[in-house]
């Protein structure tokens, strides 16, 4: 019963925090919006009881990602033309776009019935979750890190850029 | 309706909210922390349907997920920066080169 | 030889390949070795061709090749010889060989030597399948190649826009003849099925004719051979075509091509002889051809339109004999024609040869003493066709003045009377020619007289050749050979008697006319000047050739470039075709303009497109799946 209510006050922040981002004018409104839903996010995987995804999206997404944003808003200038006026011209086709999008996959979503629940619990746990990545999916883990390698070498190359431009 | 159904028609609003910014917002930064929510939105019904299916394949391409959207938003940034500076202002509209 | 009439016909062409392709680099001797040599080899091989026929009596036939075959029938180039054919290659191998060797002294020092003998032997080549052809399809292609040619040859020196204007005109107006030829062999290829001549006389002459009207194809027909014939309405081109050289009027529009009309209504007899009212027209046209041409060459002032008016005149009267029945007379006349108007006009050819060029009566004269082969050739042949006995032209005209009076099949006083007319005013242009150019004071300047001198052997000769034949040639029995091929006409029960009467009539005809020459012409001319300042306005009817050009050129030449440029220039093709073009090239170009409009570089617009077309596919699938 509990489980309901949180789920239902989680579910209604995400929600929520996903309207005020687009309606706040100030991108740090808009950043710390978007950290409430991801925190809301991290209390619905919880709940859930995939608590490894849960701490893996507090730690990722809020922790790395959403600190970085944060830097960079504070250390550009945000009074510019985008700030007086927040919204494009598709203010309506957008609209009406994105209310057809959830109208048709909710449309298919519900048609049919309940999928049969499935053991749970342990198997989400940190044990488990590392045995399966790391036994069968070990070749994406080293793709990955791939990724991540050339992430940080664009990274450095843009700020060179950066300079370069500068110099 | 039961959980998952609402967690999903939850993941899909999130995701069509996170369109809806993407094409309305004028601000760059803005568009990109839209484009984080809609990332949020499928990695939510990922996580619906691998906790009903008792996958824990589910939770490790979730995990994918999240990797590959640091090192995606970590370039997106400068690249971002850079354009700014060059135009000397956060507007999209200011960016349409390409235009004709 | 297994293919003798195949040879006879590529002869010629084989000269023309020769001479055309290397000609010019071979010089003037090679080309008139060949140019000449193969016309006279293949008057050899006629002449072989006609004793075997004498000998065997049946007509020899070369099966060429299968030109088209469907529909379970064959076109095939076939060649046959018969009587008829023989007379007309004799002619155009004999005459012709003449001809190309009198064109050797002519032509000695023009640039286009080569040319000319390739555009000769072409020309023989052509009249040769024209006459040989076993079936209409065959002749038609002779028909348009001796076309071609004459407007190769009118158009000889064509960098002169006239003489080039007057070769067009000449090919245009027998392609208007021609449209009547081709309807002509249409009907007739409808109702029988075949083009073959011999199998079209003999449907046609069989109990049961085929279900066509004889008289529309044979008017159909005819009116080709007015096109080729120079006939009235179509005989404008003639007199323009004398802008040819010389021996080139005296081949293909005296001797040769301009018989192909006659030729053909003789080898189609049979259609003629069951369609009197084609017949009729026939002759009507004929005498009315041959009168109004005989006037104006009563004041022609050139020595070549006199000629080519008397071509015209002649090429009547010989249809008048076809328009009586009697196709054998017809053929003896063209026969006997070849000799003396080639003659006349090679000897014109002689005087303005003498001349250095000048061809106007008005300043000629006296030139009797001075360049006698070509006097008395010129007079020999004068006299034939005035018809003084015994020269050839007497009994070829004679023969057609009796037909016209006396056939069962259209003869009538009124055709003789018209005829006979004719044959004075023949007479009398004749004589005029003879005396201003050779007889009289001389009108020429004193320059031009001191260099008249007599034309080279090989010009003199072939005249003293064509002289003779005018002059001997009429003792050859043509229609009597002829008559197992074309039958001559029944003569009319009423006027049986008058033979010697008519015979009479054009004996006095033709001295009438020398008589009168000699009495307006004679002494100093004054009379003629003073007739001509009476009849003043008749005069100029006459000088104006009763002003048909002028009324073709009203009625037809300005309408129709006014319809090409107004219709299909300016409207046609600027509005229609360009502007279709135009617009279709703007309206891609506006489209593609409208298309335009979705890039505008907003990437908001681009993110939102895609997920738009996303969601609409995903609606589909909602509602239909």
């Amino acid at each position: 019963m509990i489980e309901d209510l949180l789920l239902g006050v989680f579910a209604s922040a995400a929600a929520l925090s996903a309207i005020a981002m687009l309606v706040a004018r100030h991108p740090m409104r808009v950043a710390i919006a978007l950290i409430v839903c991801m925190l809301a996010l991290a209390g619905i995987y919880a709940l859930l009881g995939v608590h490894v995804i849960a701490v893996f999206q507090v730690l990722i997404y809020v922790g790395a990602v959403m600190v970085f944003i944060v830097y960079v808003i504070m250390l550009v200038d945000m009074r510019d033309n985008a700030f007086a006026s927040r919204y494009s011209w598709l203010l309506v086709p957008g609209a009406v776009v994105a209310a057809a999008l959830v109208a048709a996959i909710c449309d298919a979503l519900w048609r049919g019935g309940a999928a049969p629940e499935a053991p749970g619990g342990a198997r989400f746990g940190i044990q488990a979750f590392s045995e399966t990545f790391l036994n069968e999916y070990w070749l994406y883990f080293e793709l990955v890190s791939v990724l991540l390698v050339a992430a940080v070498v664009a990274a450095i190359s843009v700020v060179k850029l950066g300079i370069g431009r500068r110099g | 309706m039961d959980k998952t159904q609402l967690l999903v028609a939850l993941g899909v609003a999130l995701f069509a909210a996170g369109f809806v910014g993407i094409v309305v917002r004028r601000n760059a930064l803005v568009m990109l922390m839209c484009m984080e929510l809609m990332l949020n939105g499928v990695n939510l019904t990922l996580v619906s349907f691998a906790q009903r299916m008792g996958s824990t394949e589910g939770a490790v391409l979730v995990f994918l997920v999240f990797v590959v959207g640091a090192a995606e938003i970590a370039i997106a940034i400068p690249i971002l920066l850079l354009l700014a500076r060059a135009r000397r202002t956060l507007d999209v509209e200011a960016y349409a080169d390409l235009k004709g | 030889m297994t293919h003798p009439l195949l040879a006879i016909v590529l002869l010629p062409l084989l000269g023309f390949l020769v001479n055309g392709l290397v000609g010019r680099r071979l010089g003037p001797r090679f080309v008139s070795l060949v140019g000449c040599g193969l016309p006279i080899a293949a008057f050899a091989l006629a002449v072989k061709c006609f004793v075997d026929l004498g000998a065997t009596g049946a007509p020899i036939v070369d099966r060429v090749y299968v030109w088209a075959a469907f529909d379970g029938k064959e076109f095939d180039v076939a060649l046959a010889f018969d009587r008829l054919s023989a007379v007309m290659t004799l002619i155009v191998t004999g005459v012709g060989s003449l001809i190309h060797v009198y064109s050797i002294g002519y032509m000695k020092d023009d640039r286009g030597y080569a040319r000319y003998f390739a555009y000769l032997n072409v020309f023989l080549f052509f009249m040769l399948m024209l006459v040989l052809g076993k079936s209409l399809l065959v002749m038609f292609v002779g028909w348009e190649g001796v076309g071609l040619a004459s407007y190769l040859l009118i158009g000889f020196w064509f960098e002169d826009a006239a003489k080039a204007r007057a070769g067009i005109k000449a090919f245009i107006t027998n392609r208007v003849g021609d449209a009547g030829f081709l309807l002509g062999m249409f009907v007739l290829y409808q109702a029988l099925g075949t083009l073959d001549m011999a199998t079209i006389n003999a449907a046609f002459a069989s109990a049961t004719p085929p279900a066509v009207s004889a008289s529309l194809v044979g008017i159909l027909l005819f009116i080709g051979a007015t096109g080729k014939s120079a006939q009235i309405p179509l005989h404008v081109w003639l007199p323009d075509a004398m802008a040819g050289p010389t021996p080139v009027s005296a081949l293909i529009h005296a001797a040769t091509m301009v018989t192909a009309g006659v030729y053909m209504t003789a080898r189609l007899s049979g259609i003629y002889m069951i369609a009197p009212e084609a017949s009729f027209v026939i002759a009507v046209i004929g005498v009315a051809t041959a009168f109004f041409a005989a006037t104006i060459a009563l004041v022609q002032t050139d020595i070549k339109k006199v000629l080519a008016y008397s071509t015209i005149s002649q090429l009547g009267l010989m249809f008048v004999a076809i328009g009586v029945g009697a196709y054998g007379v017809a053929v003896f006349h063209l026969y006997t024609h070849a000799f003396f108007k080639a003659c006349l006009f090679l000897g014109a050819g002689s005087v303005i040869h003498a001349l250095g060029g000048e061809q106007d009566l008005r300043k000629m004269g006296g030139l009797a003493r001075r360049i006698p082969v070509t006097f008395a050739t010129f007079a020999i042949a004068t006299a034939a066709i005035a018809g003084i006995p015994p020269l050839a032209g007497f009994f070829s005209k004679d023969e057609i003045l009796w037909f016209a009076l006396a056939s069962e099949r259209g003869g009538s006083a009124w055709l003789f009377a018209a005829a006979s007319l004719t044959a004075l005013l023949t007479a009398f242009y004749m004589f005029r020619l003879l005396w201003l150019a050779f007889l009289g004071a001389p009108r020429m300047d004193a320059e031009t007289a001191h260099h008249v001198h007599e034309s080279p052997p090989s010009m003199t000769i072939v005249l003293a050749i064509l002289a003779l034949g005018s002059a001997v040639g009429g003792f050859v029995a043509v229609p009597h050979y002829l008559e197992p091929l074309l039958p001559l006409p029944e003569i009319r029960a009423a006027v049986a008697h008058l033979e010697p009467a008519v015979i009479a009539v054009s004996v006095i005809l033709g001295f009438a006319g020398l008589a009168a020459v000699a009495y307006f012409f004679g002494g100093d001319g004054r009379r003629a000047e003073a007739a001509e300042r009476r009849f003043a306005g008749v005069h100029r009817v006459l000088s104006g050739k009763y002003y048909v050009d002028e009324l073709y050129d009203r009625l037809l030449t300005r309408p129709l470039a006014w319809v090409s440029e107004r219709v299909f220039l300016v409207l046609g093709d600027r509005v229609l075709l360009d502007g279709s073009l135009h617009g279709l090239a703007g309206l891609a170009r506006r489209t593609a303009g409208a298309f335009a409009r979705v890039q505008t570089g907003n990437l908001q617009l681009y993110v939102f497109l895609a997920l738009a077309g996303l969601v609409a596919a995903l609606a589909w699938a909602a509602l239909h799946v």
